[in-house]
C-alpha cells in the first residue's frame, strides 16, 4: 500500500456486529462507544426508538439497530455496546450486538448495494465492502436516522394504535 | 457622651459602610433600575446615618441623612437615577469619606456640607411634583365633621342595635416619625374596639402622610368612650386622644371630599364601614411592596464571577465525568470491592457537583424584569397615559446569558405598547375602557421552552396603517397585499424598514424598530410573534429555547417508569377508591370537590409495560389546564423535587404530551409530561 | 426582678447603643444577635421578656425572624428598630405581631416609652 495514498480514497470505519452480519460506519460520525445503560422509555415512538439515554448529562435517544433492520429481537449480553454518532448535529445512540474494530477501507473496495426486494431497506446501505473473507454492509447514517423518515414512521404508527 | 470607647468601632463600620456604599453606587450606574441595589446603599447610609447621629457628629448625620432622602426618592421611584444625580450622590460619599478620615485622625468630623447638602435638597425636591400630582391638594389640617346621608343611616342604625357612636379625635406627637405606621397602629386597636364608619382624613390620604398631626375617626362600639381613650393612648407617640359622642343631626353638607368618600362606601355594599388602612395595598405603592419583598428574602452574600469561568468549569467538569464513567467501567471490570466503593463516591459527589455548576448559571428573570414598573411608570408620565404593569412568573429561571440578552427587546416592546398601544385616557373613555390601560408580562415554562407573553389591553394594530407603511416601503407588493391575512400583517411589524409611529418618538427610538428585537429573540435561538385585536389589545409571544431551567415538579410511578409532572399543573394528589370511579359517555369520571373530572390511566396512555398488580386504591394527580381538569392514575408518588429540564433533544421533537426529559439523582433519565396536551 | 432583653441588630455599634440605654435603666440584657437566625436561636434558649429587633439583617430579616419567634412563643413581645424609609415594613411587622416600633437613630426616651408601654 503506498503511504501517499490520500484520505479520500480511504475510509476509516467503524465495525459492528448485528446477528451474524458486520457493519461499518465512519468513524468521523462516531462520538463515541458505550456500554448499555439504564434506557428510559420514551413511549408513542417508533418502535426501533428505545429511548433515552443519560449520556454524561446530556439525555440522548437509543435506537435498537436491530429493530430497524428488522432483524429479530435478541438480548443483550456483555459485548453489546452503543454506538453514539452525530449526524446533522443530531446525537443518537445505535444499540449494536458488538462492536470490534476499526479498519481502514480503500474506497476502490466498495460496491454498490445489492438490491433488495422493499427498496426502504436498501436505502440505508450505502455500500458493501468486501475486506478478504468478511462482507461489510457501509451504512448510510442520514437515512438510518433520517427524522422525515421517522415522522413517517410515527405516523404509520400512531395512526395504526389509534 | 463617652466617645471614645465607641471610636475605633464607628470608624472601622463607617469606614466598611463607606466601601459597600461606593461600591454599590457603581453598580447602580450601570443598573440604574436595580432597586436591590438602592436598597443596598440605603441600608448602609442609615447605618451610616445612625452611628453618625449618636456620636454626635452633626455634619456627617445631616449629609447622611440629605443623602437617605434622595435614595429613598430614588427606590420610591420619585426619583431617577440619572447622571446627574448619580453624580451628587457620588459627591456625597466622597464628603462623607473625608469626614470620616477626618475622625480617624482625631478630628471632629467637622466639615462645611452646606453646599452638597443643597443640592441633594434639590435632587431630592426636584420630583416631588410627582407625589403631589398623584395625592391631590393639600388637606387643611382640622376639619368640621359632617356626615353624608350613608353614615347618619349607619350611625342611627348602631345607635338602635345598642351600639356608641363616638368620633374620635387623635393627635400624634410633634416629634412622630413614621405617621402611616402609627395610623395603622390606631385603626388596629380601634378595629379591635368596634368598627369604623369614617374618617377624616380619608384613608388613603392618611396612608400618603397627607394630614399633620391630628386625624378624626367615627367609631361604632360598645366600649365606653374612657376604654377607647385608654386603648389609643397605648400606641406610641400618640399625645392625645378625644373622644365624644356623634351628634347626628349635624347638616348633610356636601363637600368634595365626603363624595368621594360616599362613593368608595358605596362601592362596598357589604361592608358598613371604611376599610381601614391596607398597608401599601396600591399599585402604586408596587416599589416598596416589591423591596418589603426582597429584604424579607435571605440577604445571601454573593461574589461576582466571570460567565467565562464558570463555563470552563462546566467544560472542566465535564471531561470529569467522563474519566467518572470510565473508572465505573474499569471498576467493574477489576472487581474490586474497595476501588468499587470508592468510585461510587466520587460519582455521587460529582453528581451533586453536577447539580450545583448546573444552577449556578440560572438566574430568575425576575433580575431583568425589576427595572420595569420603574420605567413603565416613567414612561407612561411622560406620554400623560395611565398604564399599570403587571408581572406574572418573574421567578421563572433563565441561564444567565439569556437574560442579559433578552432585557433589551423586553424594554422596546414594553415601549412600544406605551407608545402604540395603549390610548390616552380620553380616548380610552370614549372607547368605553377604563382609563388605567393595563400591561401584563407573563414569564412561564413550557415543553421544551420558556415564554415570555408581553400583553396590553390597548388599541391593537392597525392592519391598513401597517399594510400602507409596508406598501410604501416596498416590503411587500401590492399584489401580495390584498392576500395577506391579519396575523400576516401584524408580522409585518417586524420587518426592517417600517415604523407607523408619526413621528419617530424618542420614546421607541429613533427609528429602532421591531425588527431588531426579533432579530436580537433569533440570535438567541428563538421567536417572536404578534397578535392583535382591533380595539382590544396587542399580544407579543417571546418563545426562547430551553438552554437550562429549573422546574419544580411531583414525581410519580407508572408501573415500573418515573415521569415527572409540573407542580405548577398541579392542584393536588389523591387516593381515590376504584368504586368511586363512575363512566360518562365511555370516559372514566371521578367527582372531584363536586366536580367531574375525566380519568387518565397513565399505564395505558403511554402503553407502559404492566409489570404492577391492580389495587382496589388508585393514586391520582388532579392536574388542571385553565378551567378544566383532568386525574391521572398513576401506581404512586414519589415526591417533589427541583429538576432541571433537559431538552429530548431534534431528534425526538413533538413526542406527545411529553415536554421534555430530566435527569434523576440517580443518573436515570425521567420523562416530563405536558399536561396541557393531556387536557383537550 | 429586672426585665430580661435580647437585642438583635446587625450593626454591633448599634446593639452596643442599645445595650447602653438599657443597662442604664435597669433592664437586664441577656444576650445580642447579629442576624435574625441567631435571634430566633437565642430567643429560644433565654426566654426573654422583650426583644428589640432591627429589621434588615442578613441571614434572616427582621420580620421572618419575628414571625418564627411568634410561632415558638405567641406571646412574644418583640419591638421593631426601624429606619426612615422603612415605613411599610413597620406595618408588616405590626401585623405580624410585634408590639411597637422605633426608629432609629434612637433617644433613650422613646426607646424607653416604647418598652415601658410594651411591658404594661
Amino acid at each position: 500500500m503506498e503511504q501517499t495514498e490520500t484520505a479520500v480514497d480511504n475510509l476509516k470505519v467503524i465495525v459492528f456486529q448485528l446477528k451474524d452480519e458486520e457493519y461499518g460506519v465512519e468513524v468521523n460520525q462516531v462520538k463515541s462507544i458505550e456500554r448499555v445503560e439504564h434506557i428510559t422509555r420514551v413511549p408513542r415512538t417508533p418502535e426501533f426508538v428505545e429511548g433515552v439515554i443519560n449520556l454524561r448529562g446530556v439525555v440522548t435517544p437509543i435506537i435498537d439497530l436491530r429493530s430497524r433492520f428488522q432483524i429479530e429481537n435478541a438480548d443483550h449480553s456483555e459485548a453489546t455496546r452503543v454506538i453514539i454518532v452525530t449526524v446533522d448535529g443530531m446525537d443518537v445512540g445505535l444499540i449494536v450486538d458488538a462492536a470490534n474494530d476499526v479498519i481502514d477501507i480503500a474506497s476502490s473496495a466498495v460496491e454498490p448495494p445489492p438490491e433488495v426486494v422493499g427498496g426502504v431497506e436498501a436505502a440505508y446501505i450505502r455500500g458493501v465492502a468486501k475486506l478478504e473473507k468478511r462482507l461489510l454492509i457501509l451504512l448510510n447514517l442520514d437515512k438510518v436516522l433520517n427524522p422525515e423518515e421517522v415522522a413517517e414512521v410515527k405516523e404509520m404508527e400512531s395512526g395504526s394504535s389509534k | 457622651m463617652e466617645r471614645n470607647q465607641y471610636l475605633e468601632m464607628f470608624i472601622d463600620e463607617s469606614t466598611e459602610h463607606l466601601q459597600a456604599v461606593n461600591d454599590n453606587l457603581m453598580k447602580l450606574e450601570q443598573n440604574p433600575g436595580d432597586t436591590a441595589i438602592v436598597d443596598e446603599v440605603f441600608r448602609s447610609a442609615h447605618t451610616l446615618k445612625g452611628m453618625a447621629a449618636t456620636m454626635g457628629y452633626e455634619d456627617l448625620a445631616s449629609l447622611t441623612h440629605q443623602m437617605e432622602n434622595v435614595l429613598d426618592g430614588i427606590r420610591n421611584d420619585k426619583i431617577e437615577a440619572d447622571s446627574g444625580v448619580m453624580d451628587v450622590v457620588f459627591a456625597s460619599v466622597d464628603d462623607l469619606e473625608a469626614m470620616v478620615t477626618d475622625i480617624a485622625s482625631g478630628g471632629e468630623g467637622r466639615r462645611d456640607v452646606s453646599a452638597i447638602v443643597n443640592r441633594l435638597e434639590h435632587v431630592e425636591k426636584g420630583t416631588a411634583p410627582a407625589e403631589e400630582k398623584t395625592s391631590g391638594a393639600i388637606i387643611p389640617e382640622s376639619r368640621a365633621l359632617t356626615y353624608d346621608d350613608f353614615e347618619r343611616t349607619v350611625i342611627q342604625q348602631a345607635g338602635e342595635q345598642d351600639f356608641n357612636a363616638y368620633s374620635v379625635k387623635i393627635s400624634l406627637s410633634p416629634d412622630v416619625i413614621l405617621k402611616a405606621a402609627r395610623v395603622y397602629m390606631v385603626f388596629e386597636v380601634l378595629e379591635q374596639a368596634g368598627e369604623v364608619v369614617k374618617s377624616v382624613p380619608s384613608v388613603e390620604e392618611l396612608e400618603d402622610e397627607q394630614f399633620e398631626l391630628d386625624f378624626t375617626i367615627v367609631l361604632i362600639t360598645k366600649e365606653t368612650q374612657e376604654d377607647i381613650q385608654q386603648r389609643i393612648l397605648k400606641v406610641s407617640e400618640v399625645k392625645t386622644a378625644e373622644v365624644k359622642t356623634v351628634q347626628i343631626d349635624e347638616k348633610p353638607e356636601e363637600m368634595k371630599e365626603e363624595k368621594n368618600q360616599f362613593e368608595e362606601e358605596a362601592a362596598l355594599p357589604a361592608e358598613q364601614g371604611v376599610r381601614s388602612p391596607e398597608p401599601v395595598s396600591e399599585a402604586s405603592q408596587k416599589p416598596v411592596e416589591k423591596s418589603t419583598e426582597s429584604s424579607a428574602a435571605p440577604q445571601s452574600k454573593t461574589i461576582r464571577v466571570n460567565i467565562d469561568r464558570l463555563d470552563s468549569l462546566m467544560n472542566l467538569f465535564e471531561e470529569l465525568v467522563i474519566d467518572r464513567g470510565r473508572l465505573e467501567q474499569i471498576s467493574k471490570e477489576l472487581e474490586s470491592s474497595e476501588l468499587t466503593d470508592t468510585v461510587e463516591h466520587m460519582s455521587r459527589i460529582s453528581g451533586d457537583l453536577q447539580s450545583i455548576i448546573l444552577t449556578m448559571r440560572m438566574v430568575p428573570v425576575e433580575q431583568v424584569f425589576n427595572r420595569f414598573p420603574r420605567m413603565v411608570r416613567s414612561l407612561s408620565k411622560e406620554l400623560e397615559k395611565k398604564v399599570s404593569l403587571d408581572i406574572i412568573g418573574a421567578e421563572t429561571e433563565l441561564d444567565r446569558t439569556v437574560i442579559d440578552e433578552i432585557g433589551d427587546p423586553l424594554v422596546h416592546l414594553l415601549r412600544n405598547s406605551i407608545d402604540h398601544g395603549i390610548e390616552i385616557p380620553e380616548k380610552r373613555r370614549n372607547a368605553g375602557k377604563p382609563e388605567t390601560g393595563h400591561i401584563t408580562l407573563k414569564a412561564y415554562h413550557s415543553g421544551n421552552h420558556v415564554f415570555i407573553e408581553v400583553s396590553d389591553d390597548g388599541g391593537g394594530i392597525n392592519r391598513d396603517k401597517v399594510l400602507q407603511k409596508a406598501l410604501k416601503s416596498g416590503v411587500v407588493s401590492p399584489e401580495n397585499a390584498a392576500q395577506l391575512s391579519d396575523r400576516q400583517v401584524y408580522e409585518l411589524l417586524f420587518s426592517s424598514g417600517l415604523s407607523t409611529a408619526d413621528e419617530i418618538s424618542d420614546i421607541s427610538g429613533r427609528g429602532v424598530g421591531l425588527d431588531v428585537v426579533k432579530n436580537k429573540i433569533e440570535s438567541l435561538g428563538g421567536t417572536v410573534s404578534v397578535d392583535s385585536s382591533a380595539g382590544e389589545g396587542t399580544h407579543f409571544l417571546i418563545q426562547l429555547p430551553l438552554t437550562l431551567s429549573i422546574i419544580s415538579v411531583m414525581l410519580v410511578e407508572v408501573q415500573d417508569e418515573v415521569y415527572a409532572v409540573p407542580l405548577s399543573s398541579i392542584i393536588e394528589t389523591a387516593i381515590i377508591k376504584k368504586d368511586d370511579i363512575m363512566a360518562a359517555h365511555n370516559q372514566k369520571v371521578i367527582d372531584f370537590r363536586g366536580s367531574v373530572v375525566p380519568l387518565i390511566d397513565l399505564t395505558s396512555f403511554f402503553d407502559v409495560p404492566v409489570t404492577r398488580e391492580e389495587n382496589d386504591y388508585y393514586s391520582v394527580v388532579i392536574v388542571r389546564k385553565g378551567e378544566k381538569m383532568a386525574a391521572l392514575v398513576v401506581n404512586s408518588f414519589i415526591g417533589q423535587q427541583e429538576i432541571v429540564l433537559k431538552s429530548l433533544g431534534d431528534y425526538l421533537q413533538n413526542i406527545f404530551a411529553i415536554s421534555g426529559a430530566t435527569i434523576l439523582g440517580n443518573g436515570k433519565v425521567a420523562l416530563i409530561l405536558d399536561c396541557n396536551a393531556l387536557i383537550k | 426582678m429586672a426585665v430580661k432583653v435580647l437585642i438583635v441588630d446587625d450593626a454591633a455599634f448599634m446593639r452596643m447603643m442599645i445595650k447602653d440605654i438599657l443597662v442604664k435603666n435597669d433592664f437586664d440584657v441577656v444576650g445580642e444577635a447579629g442576624d435574625g437566625a441567631q435571634a430566633v436561636e437565642m430567643y429560644k434558649d433565654a426566654s426573654p421578656d422583650l426583644v428589640t429587633m432591627d429589621i434588615t439583617m442578613p441571614e434572616m430579616d427582621g420580620i421572618t425572624a419575628l414571625k418564627e419567634i411568634k410561632k415558638h412563643d405567641p406571646d412574644a413581645n418583640i419591638i421593631m428598630c426601624s429606619a426612615m424609609g422603612q415605613q411599610a415594613m413597620v406595618i408588616d411587622a405590626i401585623q405580624a405581631g410585634a408590639k411597637d416600633f422605633i426608629v432609629k437613630p434612637f433617644q433613650a426616651d422613646r426607646v424607653l416609652e416604647a418598652i415601658n408601654k410594651s411591658l404594661a
